[in-house]
């Protein structure tokens, strides 16, 4: 009797398969638990500083009062999505057993690497959406400053009698090199491609991990790691400069840690650089290996693990 | 354990693929000016570039702002040693920044310059000898911005500013506004090159000064500074009569700033 049943379970087992939508639910119902957990008010603070960024140091010149601004509401981007990412994902594992969740969901026919999937989608839904609003923000306070900064530069150059054509055109060049371009939104897709390599990592580590705290702490310091990688990688590749045991250290730490460098084009678009398409398609590119390989490794640790 | 052991399997294997591909992809980074250049200043600063590169990683630039803000403070403070260490500081954090570079250098040869210059406390000698420094100060950073920026006109510019208006050495003034000029500066750059060679105590610089002008002459006429150093570089180089450009006095477009307002 018990020999169909446990076929029938099994062929049950097979039909299972990967399925977009069961995904999307399982995203949107993590982007609502984290809306509920109120992770979102750090819009409210981004939107203070901007403003605060803006408007509160006129006494520096034109060109560094739209650097200012830049600077520190990139920045402060670049600490939300992280932050929210790492502390997030971390949190999301361990809430789920804790309230249950985990194992009603996994009663069901629901294969892990969906749940997992699930959880990351409705991670970077979090981030991304937010990242949208806080550009939104930035690019229409720096319009609003660049406009007014530029107009200001003018009367005082007519003022001083400076304004010829030839100065006007530079002044106009400056800030609108420094104002708001299409590269901004780039910088900010560069933020979202990190905190997206961040938090796959931290889902990575999560799901090895016994405790929330752990998994932080190791998401940041293998942060922290991911932006030194590039010189620990040219240590492996420099021979004379190392022991055959500090290259075999330096390969695997260079090999298990993400380049996090590769997405830092914040400073160049400070500085008033341009971002070729290439440089979007490479660090597009690699992103998406990264969370493809990491994601498979989780999927491979998470499906063992004895819940 | 299987799973595991695949696991790790799995992320060393994908080192050993990815370490050649970010190598490639921080290259072509680096050649599109989007990601810094490893910086080469010697053991002990690239010990400290390494160590700010992996504790900052992508906060530098928000780190050297908020330098920058308290490095503000100490000029209304009118603290010009705190102003120069923090602005080292700030250029160390953004060494490709070119107005960093810009900023510290004024604050040295500008404004902490004539502020010892104006200081009646001090004695003349030692205000005149502090005057010399900061303004030296001022130059040294503008070219060790240089080491890392080459090619960038702005600050081309400003050395060649800094060394017209205070160090009055009018060669180095004149190759830097031709090095601004060469790199893609503003057009004035170039006559600024001619007109600071033609102050020079320089004769080669007098006739690289007399090229460029009479050059400037012939293809857009006569402009009041044009004339004016012309002349100065036609007796300098004791040119003969038949060489030498008409005496003529040019004529302005607008009303003459001396005669007073128009009735």
């Amino acid at each position: 009797m018990s020999e169909p049943t446990t076929s029938s379970a099994a062929n049950g087992a097979a039909k299972v398969r990967f399925s977009p939508r069961r995904v999307w639910t399982l995203a949107l119902a993590t982007m609502t638990q984290l809306i509920r957990m109120k992770i979102l008010a750090f819009l409210v603070v981004f939107c203070l500083l901007a403003a605060g960024a803006g408007f509160a140091f006129s006494v520096i010149n034109p060109e560094q009062q739209l650097n200012l601004l830049k600077s520190v509401t990139l920045g402060a981007l670049q600490i939300f999505s992280i932050v929210i990412g790492v502390v997030s994902t971390a949190l999301l594992l361990p809430k789920d057993m804790e309230d249950r969740t985990l194992y009603t969901i996994l009663s069901k026919p629901v294969p892990r690497f969906d749940y997992l999937l699930g959880k990351l989608l409705g991670v970077l839904m979090l981030i991304g959406g937010g990242l949208i609003v806080m550009d939104a923000v930035l690019s229409l306070i720096l319009w609003m400053r660049q406009s007014m900064l530029f107009e200001d530069a003018v009367a005082h150059m007519r003022l001083e009698k400076m304004d010829s054509p030839e100065a006007v055109a530079q002044v106009r060049e400056i800030v609108a090199r420094q104002g708001l371009t299409w590269n901004l939104h780039w910088a900010v897709w560069a933020i979202f491609l990190k905190a997206t390599v961040v938090t796959t990592v931290a889902l990575l580590l999560s799901s090895i991990a016994s405790s929330t705290l752990f998994t932080i702490v190791i998401t940041f310091c293998v942060t922290i790691i991911g932006h030194g990688e590039s010189l620990i990688r040219e240590f492996f590749f420099q021979p004379y400069l190392s022991s055959t045991m500090g290259r075999a250290a330096s390969f695997i730490l260079a090999a298990i840690v993400p380049d996090l460098a590769q997405f830092d084009i914040v400073d160049s678009v400070v500085s008033g650089e341009i971002v070729p398409w290439g440089v979007v398609y490479d660090m597009t590119g690699i992103a998406a290996l990264y969370v493809t390989v990491y994601l498979f490794v989780t999927h491979l640790l998470f499906v063992e693990k004895e819940l | 354990m299987k799973r595991n052991l695949q696991a790790i399997a799995v992320l060393l294997l994908f080192g050993v693929v990815k370490l050649p591909l970010e190598e490639r992809v921080t290259l072509h980074s680096r050649q599109q000016k989007m990601l810094q250049e490893p910086l080469r200043l010697g053991v002990g600063e690239d010990l400290g570039q390494a160590g700010l590169a992996a504790s900052l990683g992508g906060l530098r630039g928000l780190a050297a702002c908020m330098f920058q803000l308290r490095a503000h403070v100490e000029f209304t403070n009118v603290n010009w040693a705190k102003v120069d260490s923090l602005y080292k500081l700030v250029t160390r954090l953004q060494p490709r920044n070119f107005r960093y570079w810009e900023e510290a250098s004024w604050h040295m040869a500008y404004n902490a310059a004539s502020y010892y210059l104006y200081n009646q406390e001090l004695k003349p000698a030692l205000r005149g000898q502090l005057y010399h420094d900061h303004v030296m100060r001022g130059v040294a950073i503008l070219e060790e911005g240089l080491k890392f920026l080459p090619d960038n006109p702005r600050l081309w510019q400003k050395l060649g500013e800094t060394h017209w208006h205070r160090t009055k050495d009018f060669k180095k003034a004149g190759d830097a506004y031709w090095n601004a000029f060469q790199h893609g500066g503003l057009g004035f750059t170039e006559r600024f090159a001619g007109y600071a060679w033609a102050q020079s105590n320089d004769p080669e610089s007098w006739k690289k000064g007399y090229a460029l002008l009479k050059r400037l002459y012939d293809k857009s006429g006569s402009t009041p500074g044009l004339v004016e150093y012309l002349k100065l570089l036609e007796q300098n180089l004791k040119l003969p009569a038949a060489q030498r450009i008409p005496d003529i006095v040019p004529q302005r477009k607008g009303p003459d700033p001396q005669a007073g307002p128009v009735r």
